[in-house]
């Protein structure tokens, strides 16, 4: 008996602590590697601050905090007083029927995917700006608040709810009677009892709008991000140690605070001193609190929504995430110093809303919802053909753009741009083969054949996009890229399913983890990319295959009838400035991809420092015999027709769901399909069991 | 107790949702009065008390404080306090606050709220609990810190809803003798509603009898038990044998197929009516002297006494006795005229009958169509 006690103790005891495991390890290690002298995500190095300092330093990603703490605040305090009156409301409903259907619908927000949500949101913004007349979008501080408020509100409710349910209907009474108004009642005792009920939904609150993403997408416009928005915008880069830093600290308070909550709080038992001195002053400090909130509150909302901004030029700038020098590690903030250089040189301010995207889709979707409005954007070579096709690009004002001149030969008229009106090259670059020259065989890397080498089955990275991974199949075929004959794509389809078997696994962002720790030996991706992982791991090697992808991404501004003149002027000195000599090695060091632009190439301090991150840096980013409009004109993707691109979409698919092998095994199909078969085996015996009891009961 | 009148319900009437609650109610409530709201539950009792207390404003009728009008008057200004039936304490203060409430909210300055407390702790025997949290008492306790709550207000009228209802028989017993001392100490009047018959004999100065949403019977704890005025309130305080008989004169009833002299005049001649024997009244004689014969059909064995169910012509009668029998045995009685308490027919009559079913709230309770009271 005894015995047995003592397993199942112990037994729980494990139990639980696996749960605690599972919930707190994660943390744990992003705290850990927050303090990570290198910047690898696998290998604990050393103890350093260095990040902490560079976030400190970069700003960047503070300001998106600040952004992101003020919605949140803001709209949780909101809603919470809008959803308590809201609960109260409902639950002292005269109509039973009335009630639960006002509670049902109250609920229907909740249950919605957030992309209904913020869609919805987008729309009736875009609805109301068209009824008001305006001309600007309306989207930004105001419609992202009150959309958290909107999406905030039911959480409230159901958490206030419960509590309105569990207080004896007498307690109002009691009070009433004893000398209370109504509303005093409300607020000396109601008040106190549904507060926990209220507090967690303002956490709730507080926190959902902490972390939300698809809803404040949409709704955001394109003055400012906050930290969720800005942490998926940089997966053009691995996410950099600096975000752990910033999750570390935004953890630290958020525990410290419900420590604090939880020592201060609680029923009553082991009050401390400290709680006794709150309670008896617990007026006093209730009033300075709600004074303090209300005028925070009120006042934030009207600076924002009331008060117009003030006259100043802006210009809004949609770049990909960390795509700019922007400060860090003692590097030039490239945005500020055009403020400053502009502020200096036409003696007017302009300030400059600099915000970012992860993809070149994103992109797309933003700029034809109309979800937002910018003056300069960086989209890749097709997207920008994509764009002008259809006529969403402005012309460039190229008198103000006097440093296109130091733009070399070869990237001026290409196939996107032939006329040279849409756009400035910004950088361009280059895929190949990354290995690990300490795992693999001398000479085994020379070409696009290692990616199906037997002898490095089970250690190959392949790229998680059909675009790339049809490339390369291509480019090892010896077909043109942007064939549209099927049977082309489907030899190349039939490539790659024989690849299958040998690839570890489909990655993106995971390239670096895996080849920085030696875990995959060879992957495709970007030459610049492999200088990152260089710094981690310097067994890492480059190779770069006879025919291969050459990318380029431009400078353009896109068409927006609501511009002014002046707005446009800007966007074009803009766009100069990026091209001169400072600006543009600090961007072409930060970004490490190859820079179009003389004034870099030729740059002393350009070349000195790339060399001290790789000491072939430069052959691998510039090859010397490279006759790049032919390659590139060779071998670039171009826009592919739709039924193209759907077919390749449609392969990519099965060749994701299919086996390499020809078995069909696939894993997450007997999960679900064993998942169904324990859901209906269940449905049928509780409806036989009901059926059982009803024929006992009758 | 003296005769001035406090309060005077006038023709009140109420229904909720088209069911009438309350019909035509008359009420005067004195200074210093220990009134006793008393019926089962769904009479209209705990109505009565909302609408005194002003949670419930009638739809007819007038509701007269002091000689005023104060049927729009809301709660909070009404100089009436009332102890919840769940106590209804503040969850988030403690004993003293809970107490100190009241006169927190009229601005009355610390000091004078502090030596109040402290007389109503002293009061309800709860000295030294002040910092206690309400949640950690017992529900005794609980009960007290209502009490006091309320009362520390000097209002002039208690209410009071059922508020011995949830705690055990031997304290409830004990908080009825407190109740009592307290209302003679402080001189409050006290209206009290419950359903349990033999709180409100042994606590009150006058009981107030209801049913249906009426008043069946006013009057003084021994008039409402000794003279019921009808059937209805005959049964439901304490045990009664309630007989079909005819008033054939004055002074002489017949029922159970025998005349009865009897102390009761003022009948029509041979007029129909009921007829109350209390079990405890009732004697055991030898056969041969009694005034009617039967068979005992159970003897239940409680304590002090026997309880025995015995069938005299068709009728189960209920005998309280010292004697023990068994069932079967024959036994004769004998009532005194005193003893025989004659009532007029009303609309109850027939519906309590003998002692051979159980009682009515039993089977109210055994009805799955029935709705839950209150």
């Amino acid at each position: 008996m005894k015995k047995t006690s003592s397993r199942a103790t112990v037994l729980s005891k494990s139990y639980s602590f696996l749960i605690y495991l599972l919930l707190y390890l994660p943390i744990f290690i992003m705290i850990l590697f927050s303090f990570n002298e290198s910047k690898s995500m696998t290998n604990f190095t050393g103890f350093s601050l260095r990040w902490y300092r560079e976030l400190f330093s970069s700003g960047k990603a503070f300001e998106a905090l600040k952004y992101s703490l003020i919605i949140a605040l803001l709209s949780a305090v909101i809603s919470t007083v809008i959803g308590t009156l809201a609960a109260y409301g409902i639950h002292y409903m005269r109509s039973k029927a009335l009630r639960s259907t006002v509670t049902s619908v109250t609920n229907v927000p909740m249950m919605n995917p957030d992309i209904v949500t913020g869609i919805s949101m987008l729309l009736l913004f875009a609805f109301v700006q068209v009824i008001l007349g305006m001309q600007h979008s309306l989207l930004g501080f105001g419609t992202l608040l009150i959309a958290h408020i909107t999406f905030n509100l039911p959480y409230v409710i159901l958490s206030v709810l419960p509590k309105l349910r569990q207080m004896d209907p007498s307690l109002s009474e009691a009070a009433r009677d004893l000398g209370c108004t109504p509303v005093q009642s409300f607020i000396k005792v109601e008040l106190p009892f549904i507060l926990p009920g209220i507090l967690s939904g303002a956490v709730m609150a507080f926190t959902l709008s902490l972390d939300d993403f698809v809803i404040s997408n949409f709704t955001i416009g394109n003055s400012f991000q906050t930290l969720p928005i800005l942490i998926y915008s940089m997966t053009k880069r691995e996410v950099t140690p600096d975000m752990n830093a910033i999750c570390s600290i935004v953890f630290v308070v958020i525990f410290v605070l419900l420590l604090l909550s939880n020592l201060t709080g609680g029923d009553g038992s082991g009050r401390t001193a400290f709680a006794e001195k709150i309670r008896r002053h617990k007026k006093q400090i209730m009033i300075g609190v709600s004074a303090l909130l209300t005028c925070v509150t009120v006042g934030i909302v009207f600076l924002f929504l009331f008060v117009p901004p003030p006259v100043e030029k802006t210009l809004n700038v949609y770049n990909w995430g960390e795509y700019i020098s922007d400060g860090s590690d003692g590097s030039l903030d490239t945005i500020e110093a055009f403020e400053d250089w502009y502020l200096e040189t036409y003696g007017e301010k302009v300030k400059v809303n600099y915000t970012t995207y992860p993809s070149n889709e994103d992109l797309y979707n933003k700029l034809s919802s109309g979800a937002a409005e910018y003056d300069v954007i960086f989209p890749s070579d097709y997207m920008v053909a994509k764009l002008r096709d259809e006529g969403m690009l402005e012309p460039l004002d190229f008198s103000l753009i006097d440093n296109y001149q130091y733009i070399l030969d070869d990237f001026k008229g290409l196939f996107y741009d032939p006329g040279e009106q849409y756009s400035v090259p910004y950088t361009y670059g280059v895929i190949g083969l990354i290995y690990n020259s300490a795992k693999v065989p001398d000479g085994l890397v020379d070409g696009w054949g290692a990616m199906r080498s037997e002898e490095l089955r089970g250690k190959i990275l392949q790229v998680n996009n059909p675009r790339d991974a049809f490339g390369i199949a291509m480019y090892d075929l010896d077909i043109d890229v942007n064939t549209t004959d099927r049977a082309e794509w489907d030899r190349a389809y039939d490539y790659l399913a024989k690849q299958k078997s040998l690839v570890q696994s489909y990655v993106m962002d995971e390239v670096y983890n895996k080849m920085e720790s030696g875990e995959a030996y060879v992957a495709a991706y970007y030459a610049g990319d492999f200088l990152f992982m260089y710094e981690n791991n310097e067994d890492l090697a480059f190779c770069q295959p006879e025919s291969t992808n050459f990318f380029i991404d431009a400078i353009c501004i896109p068409k927006n009838p609501a511009r002014d003149e002046d707005t446009y002027r800007i966007a074009n000195i803009f766009i100069n400035y990026l091209l001169s000599e400072e600006p543009a090695v600090a961007d072409a060091e930060m970004i490490c991809y190859a820079s179009p632009n003389s004034l870099v190439i030729n740059n002393g301090e350009y070349i000195e420092y790339m060399s001290e991150i790789h000491e072939d840096a430069m052959d691998i980013l510039y090859p010397e015999d490279l006759d790049f409009k032919a390659e590139y004109d060779k071998y670039c993707y171009r826009l592919l027709d739709p039924e193209t691109n759907r077919y390749m979409n449609n392969l990519w698919s099965r060749l994701k769901i299919e086996s390499g092998e020809g078995e069909d095994f696939d894993p997450t199909n007997i999960i679900a399909l064993s998942m169904l078969a324990v859901i209906i085996a269940a449905a049928v015996f509780f409806a036989v069991r009901r059926k059982r009891r009803e024929k006992y009961y009758s | 107790m003296n005769n001035e009148k406090l309060i005077e319900l006038r023709s009140i009437s109420k229904s909720y949702d088209g069911e009438q609650v309350l019909r035509s109610i008359n009420l005067d409530i004195h200074r210093k009065e220990f009134i006793t709201l008393l019926g089962p539950s769904g009479c209209g009792k705990t109505t009565t008390l909302r609408i005194i207390a002003g949670f419930v404003t009638p739809d007819e009728g007038d509701v007269i404080f002091d000689g005023k009008r104060i049927n729009d008057l809301p709660p909070h200004r009404r100089n009436v306090n009332t102890v919840f039936q769940r106590y209804a304490l503040f969850p988030h203060l403690n004993v003293y606050e809970n107490i100190a409430f009241g006169l927190r909210l009229s601005k009355t300055p610390d000091e004078e709220i502090k030596t109040r407390v402290t007389e109503m702790l002293t009061l309800v025997n709860l000295r030294g609990f002040e910092k206690r949290d309400v949640s950690s008492l017992s529900g005794g306790q609980q009960q007290r810190v209502a009490i006091a709550r309320a009362l520390i207000n000097r209002p002039e009228v208690l209410l009071l809803d059922e508020p011995l209802g949830a705690l055990d028989l031997k304290l409830r017993k004990d908080m009825q003798v407190e109740l009592r001392r307290m209302q003679q100490q402080t001189g409050i009047t006290f209206i009290y509603v419950t359903h349990d018959q033999e709180e409100a004999l042994s606590m009150s100065d006058t009981v107030v009898v209801m049913a249906n949403g009426e008043i069946q019977q006013i009057g003084t704890p021994e008039k409402i038990y000794n003279e019921p005025e009808n059937a209805f309130v005959a049964d439901f305080i304490g045990e009664s044998n309630i007989l079909n008989g005819t008033m054939i004169k004055d002074y002489t009833v017949s029922f159970a197929g025998q005349t009865f002299t009897c102390e009761d005049a003022g009948f029509e001649p041979n007029e129909p009516v009921d007829v109350v024997v209390r079990p405890e009244d009732i004697d055991i004689v030898p056969v041969d002297k009694a005034m009617l014969t039967g068979e005992v059909t159970a003897v239940t064995f409680k304590g002090d006494y026997y309880e025995i169910i015995a069938d005299i012509d068709n009728f189960k009668w209920m005998i309280e006795t010292t004697d023990a029998f068994r069932a079967g045995d024959t036994i004769g009685i004998s009532i005194d005229p005193y003893e025989i308490q004659v009532m007029k027919k009303s609309e109850f009559s027939g519906m309590f009958g003998d002692y051979s079913t159980f009682s009515d709230e039993m089977d109210h309770l055994s009805d799955p169509d029935g709705e839950a009271s209150e």
